[in-house]
């Protein structure tokens, strides 16, 4: 046998040529499933990377600002508590350093001794009772801070006293996304910095509680109990690690998916492609296996042989492409990450890229021996006579000219050209639901309409100021918005949103009913499904709520609707209910036919009604939704690439099983735009399968499926648009029509006489 | 009727006129000489065979007088044309318009009937539907009528190589080039095929026949032999 593995290695060596083209089709299916893995493992497993450095805790309790000692006597009551830590966290400081113009929505964390619940990345951590500062990374990469640099702050009411800090560290708590995404960047500064500048002589102010618990399955008990044990305490909410890890992962979950989806695509199209290759090359080598064979080799030393010559082909080609596929999405999984204030992967992606190195390897051995041991299979006499014989012709319905030829020499391989047409199906469905997310997240963005939102403006105002606000040219309508803050009464961890209109809350808001019916009396309330699903709710349920300033309200769930402000933890309830004197409210506008949004604007400002324009309900985080618009974008114009391949790959094949055809039809005097022609013709068959394939699979599998996965709290559509479907087939075409010119020009550089002699 | 042929190059104007033409394979110290200073002259109605050892350069003289590949030195002309100046895009059209091939191993594409095949050359040139009539006269002379409705695959050798003949006729060349016409086909099929290549030159073109056949030497015009890279009667 080693004088087979010695034989193979002399073929590599001779026929360099070609096993340097096998190699770099490895190497490039391999890169981008290093790239695909690279990005979704980081994702997949950056909370817990970073939640577990950061030791952060299993609930944060953020309350009214209240006396440590009474907040310590109520958490020290609670069982299952393993550590707690307290804070006092001061919202809209101005902030600045040197060179940096000032910010009004900087966060100051007094922090106490003892657990903190973030990890320095930089530097080192504060001391307690020193004049030092840990900025969170967001602020120290936009603001090119350092450990050793200054950051100033100061009070937003008079009387302004300001101070300066010493920035000690850098650091990172998952617990919120990394500013510039979160609008209040995030400064840890001693407890006394704070409480000194901020609450002088109001003794130990707390206004927050980080909470570790010894068994994380019972914490709904113990929040539960700390509800029931708050009295008095006012503004209690809850955000618990596993509620942070749920809005994480409802972002990058889909994003996950569609790398997973898109590796998957990746890895098949290489697996047919290497298949198919082989499967050529073996009927190319089968007389010298018969030779082999006739001289005494065994039917597995052959195919030993053939495995060890495809594993010196395939392992330093996939261990560099999957190296090229890693290093270059490390940069941008790292920068996605670190705006998630999330870690990079690190040495942790070895493992999984070592199994994909490990499942190419074996894919291209078992696609090189499986032909080969059919062959060796048969009789060496059979196999000296020849090579196997040729698939049987078909598509003699087909035409007859350049292009019909090249159909009915793909259709007479049908298991290979279902083969690649799956993978290009498959390639171009994830485009498709790609473009389609894309789409819709631009639109979610921008688009209020799209959220069920009738009103553009929204006016500082009051219910007195109406009429004024109405009066205002081009003010086609206005209402005042209530929003009220509240927990359910029976599961006290869940928060969620109340919003009423005095007036027909229908002609301003009217986000899409899935269930039920609209909320038209006093009482009732349509939920959104976040919420439905988050309390189990249903129409005909009760909801009773507590408000934060105390006192209770009771509505009967008639309609849930799909909704998306708030995650969709939201209630529609009718007025009548004491959220309309409760709350202040928001003036909102509805433009008139034909007026413009910013000169109605610039009307109401003048009038004294300062407006803002109302986009989508992911505007707070637009820019991280705009990254992954790109994101997805550019994964889809990589999968078209994928597509790319696959038809070149199908057609090279082509080109070189037919080689002898292609040189008899220049015989006859085929110019190269002939030849083309037949491979366009080759090409146009696998697109015209794949296509129709591809849309369906989009709009009924995966497009629904994909929705479910991008938002659990409300109902999304993602099936293609037209313009989508129209965009993917003209990119199929033009990657027909590139593959076919640029195969078809390598074609005719064969010299014609060399490919007839050697049939 | 075939002693009163011409023994020796015709006097009218030749379909291909080959002057001082040479040809190696490989290159360095591995090149070899398969023939130089060779001249060769076929008129209209005259086939030629040309014999020789394997190796000697037959096939690569057939493929160097069609515009297949390239000589070293020398000139060819065909029906007029320099061949040896002409640029690839002029070679497409030379054999479009001007050649016919016949190979050893018929070379029908699997795909394609019988007649798709001889239509092939025709569609190629852009003349598909005129084409169609002189097609199915040929198909019907050369007697593979029902064979022409088949994939290649059913065939017998000898239908296969009628109906390659068809298609080096189809466009109507000046010239036909056969290499080992009967090379791969048994003797009834053989002969069958060499009788059409007569008719072929006796109806006016000129036929080049590369072979080791006797009976096809027996048939032809003049019979030259290329030895030591020369070609003599």
């Amino acid at each position: 046998m080693s004088a087979l593995v010695r034989h193979a290695v002399a073929r590599l060596r001779t026929r360099w040529g070609r096993a340097l083209l096998a190699a770099g089709g490895i190497a490039a299916a391999s890169a981008m499933l290093g790239a695909a893995v690279t990005v979704a493992f980081s994702l997949h497993d950056g909370f817990e990377r970073a939640a577990d450095r950061a030791d952060l805790p299993d609930v944060i309790a953020r309350f009214d600002q209240r006396d440590l000692d009474t907040v310590r006597q109520r958490v020290d009551a609670l069982p299952n508590v393993a550590g707690v830590s307290y804070r006092y966290e001061e919202r809209r400081v101005h902030l600045w350093a040197h060179g940096i113009p000032e910010i009004s929505s900087g966060q100051l964390e007094g922090v106490q001794p003892g657990r903190r619940g973030y990890a320095v990345v930089a530097g080192r951590d504060i001391r307690d009772g020193s004049d030092e500062a840990v900025v969170e990374q967001g602020l120290a990469r936009e603001w090119h801070l350092h450990p050793g640099d200054t950051i100033s702050f100061r009070t937003s009411t008079p009387p302004v006293t300001a101070d300066r800090l010493r920035i000690v560290g850098i650091a990172v708590s998952p617990d919120n996304v990394a500013y510039p995404l979160a609008s209040a960047p995030r400064v840890w500064v001693p407890y006394r910095v704070v409480t000194s500048f901020f609450t002088p002589g109001t003794g130990q102010p707390v206004n927050q509680a980080l909470v570790w618990v010894h068994d994380p399955d019972r914490l709904d008990i113990t929040l539960e109990q700390a509800r029931t044990a708050s009295f008095g305490v006012g503004g209690l909410v809850f955000a618990t690690r596993d509620a942070v890890r749920v809005q994480i992962d409802q972002a990058a979950g889909i994003v996950v998916a569609l790398l997973v989806a898109f590796s998957l695509v990746a890895l098949a199209g290489a697996v047919v492609m290497l298949a198919a290759s082989s499967r050529v090359e073996v009927e190319r080598r089968i007389e010298s296996f018969a030779l082999l064979r006739a001289i005494g080799a065994s039917p597995r030393a052959i195919v030993a042989a053939t495995a060890a010559e495809a594993v010196l082909v395939a392992f330093p080609a996939a261990l560099l492409g999957l190296l090229v596929g890693a290093l270059a999405a490390r940069g941008p999984a790292d920068r996605l990450l670190e705006a998630l204030d999330q870690f990079p992967a690190g040495w942790s992606l070895l493992p999984p890229l070592a199994i994909c190195l490990c499942v190419i390897v074996a894919v291209v051995a078992a696609a090189a021996c499986w032909p080969a041991w059919r062959a060796c299979r048969r009789p060496v006499a059979s196999m000296l006579r020849g090579g196997e014989s040729g698939s049987a012709p078909r598509g003699r319905g087909l035409p007859s000219g350049a292009v019909g030829l090249g159909m009915r020499m793909v259709v007479s391989r049908p298991v290979r050209t279902l083969a690649t047409a799956a993978v290009l199906a498959a390639s171009c469905a994830v485009i498709l639901l790609m473009l389609a997310l894309a789409t819709t997240l631009d639109s979610l963005q921008n688009d209020p309409g799209a959220l069920g939102k009738r009103y553009q403006l929204t006016a500082s105002g009051s219910a007195s100021t109406l009429d004024a606000v109405r009066a205002v040219p081009g003010v086609g309508a206005a209402a005042q918005r209530f929003t009220a803050d509240v927990v359910d009464s029976y599961q006290l961890g869940e928060s969620f949103q109340l919003v009423a209109y005095c007036g027909d809350r229908l002609r301003f808001e009217e986000p899409q009913l899935a269930a039920g019916r609209r909320a038209t009396r006093s009482g009732e309330a349509e939920v959104g499904q976040g919420l439905a699903s988050a309390l189990g709710l249903r129409p005909g349920t009760p909801l009773v709520t507590q408000f934060a300033g105390g006192g209770e309200g009771r509505f009967r769930v008639v309609g849930i609707v799909r909704a998306f402000d708030n995650d969709g933890r939201i209630a529609y309830v009718e007025p009548g209910s004491r959220i309309c004197v409760a709350q202040s409210g928001t003036t909102v506008v509805q433009l008139a036919d034909g007026a413009s949004r910013s000169d109605v604007a610039a009307a109401l400002a003048r009038a004294g009604f300062p407006t803002a324009t109302v986009a989508g309900v992911t505007t707070r985080n637009a820019g991280f939704l705009g990254v992954l618009a790109a994101l997805l974008r550019t994964i889809a114009v990589i999968d078209g690439l994928v597509c790319l391949y696959a038809v070149v790959q199908m057609l090279a094949l082509t080109a070189y099983e037919r080689r002898s055809s292609i040189a008899l039809i220049r015989a006859c005097g085929a110019d190269t735009a002939q030849v083309a022609a037949v491979f366009a013709g080759a090409a146009l068959v696998v697109t015209a399968v794949a296509a129709p394939v591809a849309i369906v699979a989009e709009r009924a599998l995966l497009g629904p499926q994909a929705a479910d996965l991008a938002a659990t709290y409300a109902t999304i559509s993602l099936a293609a648009a037209p313009r989508e479907i129209a965009a993917v087939l003209s990119g199929l075409l033009v990657v027909a029509v590139a593959a076919s010119a640029w195969v078809g020009r390598q074609a005719v550089r064969d010299p014609i006489v060399r490919v007839l002699r050697e049939e | 009727m075939h002693d009163e042929r011409p023994l020796i190059t015709p006097t009218i104007a030749p379909v291909i006129a080959a002057r001082g033409v040479a040809k190696s394979v490989g290159s360095g110290r591995g090149a070899r000489t398969l023939f130089r200073d060779l001249d060769l002259s076929v008129g209209r109605g005259e086939l030629v065979a040309v014999i020789g050892r394997s190796g000697s350069g037959k096939s690569t003289l057939l493929h160097v007088l069609g515009g297949l590949d390239r000589p070293d030195a020398g000139e060819i002309e065909l029906d007029g044309v320099r061949i040896d100046r002409c640029s690839e895009r002029e070679l497409i059209d030379v054999r479009r318009r001007l050649v016919g091939f016949v190979f050893q191993f018929f070379h029908l594409l699997p795909e394609l009937t019988g007649a798709e095949n001889v239509l092939l050359p025709a569609r190629l040139a852009g003349d598909g539907s005129s084409a169609e009539a002189r097609a199915r006269a040929l198909i019907e002379r050369l007697g593979v009528a029902e064979a022409a409705t088949r994939l290649p695959g059913v065939l017998s050798g000898g239908e296969q190589q009628r109906l390659a003949v068809a298609r080096a006729m189809v466009n109507e060349p000046r010239l036909i080039l056969a290499d080992e016409p009967t090379g791969n086909l048994d003797e009834d099929s053989g002969h069958e095929v060499l009788r059409l290549l007569r008719e072929i030159a006796d109806e006016g073109r000129a036929v080049v026949l590369v072979t080791h056949d006797q009976e096809a030497a027996a048939l032809a015009d003049r019979v030259l032999h290329l030895a030591d890279g020369r070609l003599v009667p």
